[in-house]
């Protein structure tokens, strides 16, 4: 049997600093992936990460700048620690080999990014994620690593308390396979495929999110659902914030800045939920553009600064909508984003079962609370999973071996042959589309009790018809047809976790705006969802917000 | 009404072990031209064929996964458009990437894609003369960034690899990709092993390139790993000086051209291979020597040698201005 002494899930920014910084305590490593680690989604982050660094600026600002862009949802202690790593964490990775962009004096070049009270984004043009992904993969194999390449995790176990290892389903050669692990730590990233209209990668199913529920992990905030507020008309392609940091500016069919109305003092750079909701109701009162957008324009910053600090979105643009941002403007509206929730943890990436650790997307510290700020998402990946990886790796140095058998490994195999064996029934991918459609009709950002109760009934359909879900696909090797069953059955878990999250919090805060209660309400819900598995759906509890500083106060931009 | 055409896809099917010979499938449908052929190729999975085997993730050109052969050319599915490729082709022919083997339908073996990437040594290597500041980033020039500013743009997707006729005559050639990511290093300020990376590379690495720019026209990124490697074999003759035989060829055409504006070929295999190298390659030359037995004679000066000359002339200016 195979053993090691930490499994990391997920290669992409998270997962590889969390192996690194185990591999560094002298621990035994492997590495499980669905996708090559250069293929990770970390790859596809544009617009840069937040350190305040530099005389101007300062770190307190940083951590007052997430706490309110949390909508004080954020714990505070955990906030304070993220940003006080920021600096140390970013010369780290100029050490590895990030090639950023530079000021004229050789330092590293700072931008402008929403809800930010400071130009504290460092970036590498509009590739700062895949600029990242190269470097950390580059060091990374100057350590000793085991990297599965091409396995999806199918079945954590969990016995005596405490993770004991994994199932994977090896694509290349259609097997499944047993690793045992004195820690595991679970970074598959964001489940942004429960929508359709989102920026997300198709692989984004949440995978390791839904395998640690099912296993008996909390969930954290579910439903706080970041809605970038530009992502390109029908592919719905990620524009990066850094295009309006640049001084991009978006305007309704009417030729009008809609942005001085909702955010009167930052405009186009308020946080990202104010802006995705400016944006909607401009398309619901009948300012959008035909087809239900708005313009994002860069006209005016000229071809020179558009092609160098915004070469992707140019290519982008150029080859998904056809319109060549120097000379036009970019059609734009929201699209799912990013999920503040995710694997509940505290900031050594310890979760609720031990010897189980998470970090970036798929975990929920909670840094981000209500709301992400843009330029923070590639900073957690980095601060928390190097946590993670020193955290497991002193848990892998004490923990007993771990105890898996054969029955582990045919436990989770067998209801996978058994939707290969059957003759007919329902495809993945066709129940993927009405589970996201669901989602995308029913949970956008605007919310209101109907429209939840009607997606929470239709996920109950889903969830009956899921039992008959189907692979036909019968060859062993890279069956994609079985891997898209498994995701399907993660995204309808998930999609049932945050309708029933955001039909229970009777407010709105952040991400998560209810029609029928505009207003936050901290006297109730200044606090965090926990989701526990239980057969019958999610059981529901609620955990303090930690606080040190900072008393709520309205958010204005 | 969205305007639509018709396109009939030919779709590589082969299960190695399970196939006896791989199979083209044709799927039709009516689509928007702007469709890229990744949604195509998405919606035959959705709707007609679940058991397609591809790669794909991100849809938007960062990840790398769906390079495949689109109408004979190595390219990103979800890059490019159907509209085009019917109206130049009539018809869309999608095979698996080239020089790697065929693991199932359109998804290849990238083990020696990532073989001879590793083979570059694809990580920082420390300079003890210049140890990374501490608790600081390293300074650099607004020179320096340039030259390599622009090299994180691979996504390592591999069309390039696909695209290379060097790779297909000779596996030991490390493929554009590899080397485009060698020359990120090697220009790196903070790289320690610039002169070992070059010395390491040059015996059947670097010289073997074509000079095709099939790599450059099959970039999605336009990350011009020809560009590169001719960067890599100029940075390879400074380091080194003229020791090669691959960078020997390159002086002695240049040499060659300029001295008659043709090649002398018997002259240029001495000047790269020396005279006891010639010799060995006598039982090939004598065969085409029987074909051609005009090679044996120096070639006259061309009638234009002058302004050939002017062109050796303007390039040295524009060198020696920068």
């Amino acid at each position: 049997m195979r053993r090691h002494d930490v499994v990391v899930v997920g290669a992409g920014l998270a997962g590889q600093r969390a192996a690194l910084a185990a591999a560094q305590a002298g621990r035994d490593v492997a590495i499980v992936s669905k996708l090559h680690p250069l293929r990770s989604h970390s790859g596809a982050a544009q617009g840069g990460i937040n350190a305040a660094v530099g005389a101007e600026d300062s770190v307190d600002t940083h951590i007052y700048d997430t706490v309110k862009g949390s909508d004080y949802l954020g714990d505070q202690d955990a906030i304070e620690f993220f940003c006080r790593e920021a600096g140390s964490i970013v010369v780290e990775m100029e050490h590895f080999g990030t090639i950023f962009s530079r000021g004229a004096d050789g330092s590293l070049a700072r931008r402008a990014f929403g809800g930010a009270g400071f130009p504290r984004t460092i970036y590498a043009a509009d590739r700062t994620g895949l600029a990242l992904l190269q470097a950390i993969y580059e060091h990374l194999g100057t350590e000793t690593i085991t990297v599965y390449e091409e396995w999806d995790l199918v079945q954590l176990i969990v016995r005596d308390g405490r993770a004991q290892g994994i199932v994977a389903f090896d694509r290349k050669h259609g097997t499944f396979e047993e690793i045992a692990a004195r820690a595991i730590v679970i970074a598959t990233g964001p489940a942004g495929r429960v929508y359709s209209r989102t920026t997300n990668a198709h692989s984004c199913t949440g995978d390791g999110l839904a395998i640690a529920y099912r296993a008996g992990a909390w969930l954290k905030d579910m439903e706080f659902v970041q809605f970038h507020p530009t992502a390109l008309l029908e592919s719905g392609i990620l524009i990066t914030e850094g295009a309006r940091g640049e001084g991009g500016i978006l305007k309704n069919v009417n030729g009008d800045r809609f942005m001085t109305k909702y955010a009167p003092h930052v405009m186009d750079l308020a946080s990202r939920d104010v802006v995705s909701r400016a944006i909607t109701t401009e398309i619901a009162e009948g300012r959008g553009f035909p087809g239900e957008y708005v313009h994002l324009e860069l006209m005016h910053l000229g071809k020179e600064k558009i092609e160098s600090r915004l070469q992707e979105i140019c290519d982008f643009s150029r080859n998904f909508a056809g319109v060549d941002p120097v000379n036009e403007p970019i059609p734009v509206r929201p699209g799912q984003h990013y999920m503040m929730g995710g694997i509940s943890t505290n900031i050594r990436g310890e979760t609720s079962i031990a010897g189980l650790y998470s970090a970036g997307e798929a975990a929920c510290v909670s840094i981000h609370g209500a709301n992400r700020l843009g330029g923070n998402s590639l900073l957690e990946t980095l601060v928390f999973g190097k946590q993670a990886g020193i955290a497991a790796a002193e848990y892998a140095l004490t923990a007993a071996l771990p105890s898996i058998t054969a029955d582990d490994l045919s436990a989770a195999e067998r209801p996978v042959r058994a939707m290969q064996a059957k003759k007919d029934g329902v495809e993945p991918l066709a129940l993927r589309s009405e589970i996201q459609s669901v989602m995308d009709r029913w949970v956008g950002i605007y919310r209101n009790p109907a429209d939840l109760g009607k997606a929470w009934d239709a996920l109950a359909d889903l969830r009956r018809r899921s039992s008959e879900l189907r692979i036909i696909d019968q060859t062993s090797s890279y069956s994609v047809n079985l891997g898209e069953a498994l995701e399907t059955q993660h995204i309808l878990d998930l999609a049932e976790v945050i309708v029933a999250g955001a039909i229970a919090r009777t407010e709105s805060r952040g991400a998560h705006a209810r029609v029928d209660f505009p207003k936050r309400d901290d006297a109730n819900w200044m606090k965090h969802t926990i989701a526990a598995f239980r057969p019958e759906g999610p059981q529901l509890s609620y955990a303090p917000v930690a606080y040190t500083r900072w008393d709520p106060k309205e958010r204005v931009y | 009404m969205v305007e639509t055409v018709h396109a009939t896809f030919q779709v590589y099917r082969f299960t190695p072990g399970v196939d006896s010979s791989p199979r083209y499938v044709s799927y039709e449908f009516d689509l928007p031209p702007h469709t890229p052929v990744l949604s195509a190729l998405l919606k035959i999975r959705q709707e007609i064929d679940p058991t397609l085997a591809m790669r794909y993730s991100c849809r938007s050109s960062i990840c790398g996964s769906c390079a495949m052969v689109i109408n004979s050319k190595s390219r990103l599915a979800c890059q490019t458009q159907i509209g085009p490729e019917l109206a130049r082709h009539g018809r869309i022919v999608i095979d698996p990437m080239r020089n790697q083997p065929v693991a199932r339908d359109l998804i290849v073996d990238q083990k020696p894609f990532w073989h001879d990437y590793e083979r570059i040594d694809p990580h920082l290597i420390a300079d003890p003369a210049h140890p990374m500041p501490e608790g600081q980033p390293n300074p650099m020039t607004p020179e320096q960034v340039d030259r390599f500013y622009e090299t994180p743009r691979c996504i390592a997707c591999g069309a390039c690899y696909s695209a290379c006729p060097a790779k297909e005559a000779d596996p030991e050639f490390p493929g554009p990709m590899a080397l485009a990511k060698l020359y990120r290093f090697v220009v790196d300020p903070r790289d320690g092993a610039t002169r070992e990376r070059l010395l390491k590379i040059q015996p059947g690495g670097l010289w073997t390139c074509l000079r095709c720019h099939l790599c450059t026209a099959a970039c999605p990124k336009d990350v011009r790993p020809s560009e590169r490697i001719r960067d890599l074999k100029e940075l390879a003759i400074a380091a080194q000086g003229v020791t090669e035989a691959g960078s020997r060829h390159a002086v002695a055409f240049k040499e060659n051209i300029y001295e008659r504006g043709l090649l002398n070929e018997g002259k240029l295999a001495r000047q790269t291979l020396g005279l006891a190298g010639t010799a060995a390659q006598l039982p090939q030359a004598m065969r085409i020597l029987r074909k051609k037995p005009e090679l044996l004679k120096s070639p006259p000066k061309i009638e234009g040698l002058a302004e050939v000359r002017k062109i050796y002339e303007m390039l040295e200016d524009e060198e020696r201005s920068g």
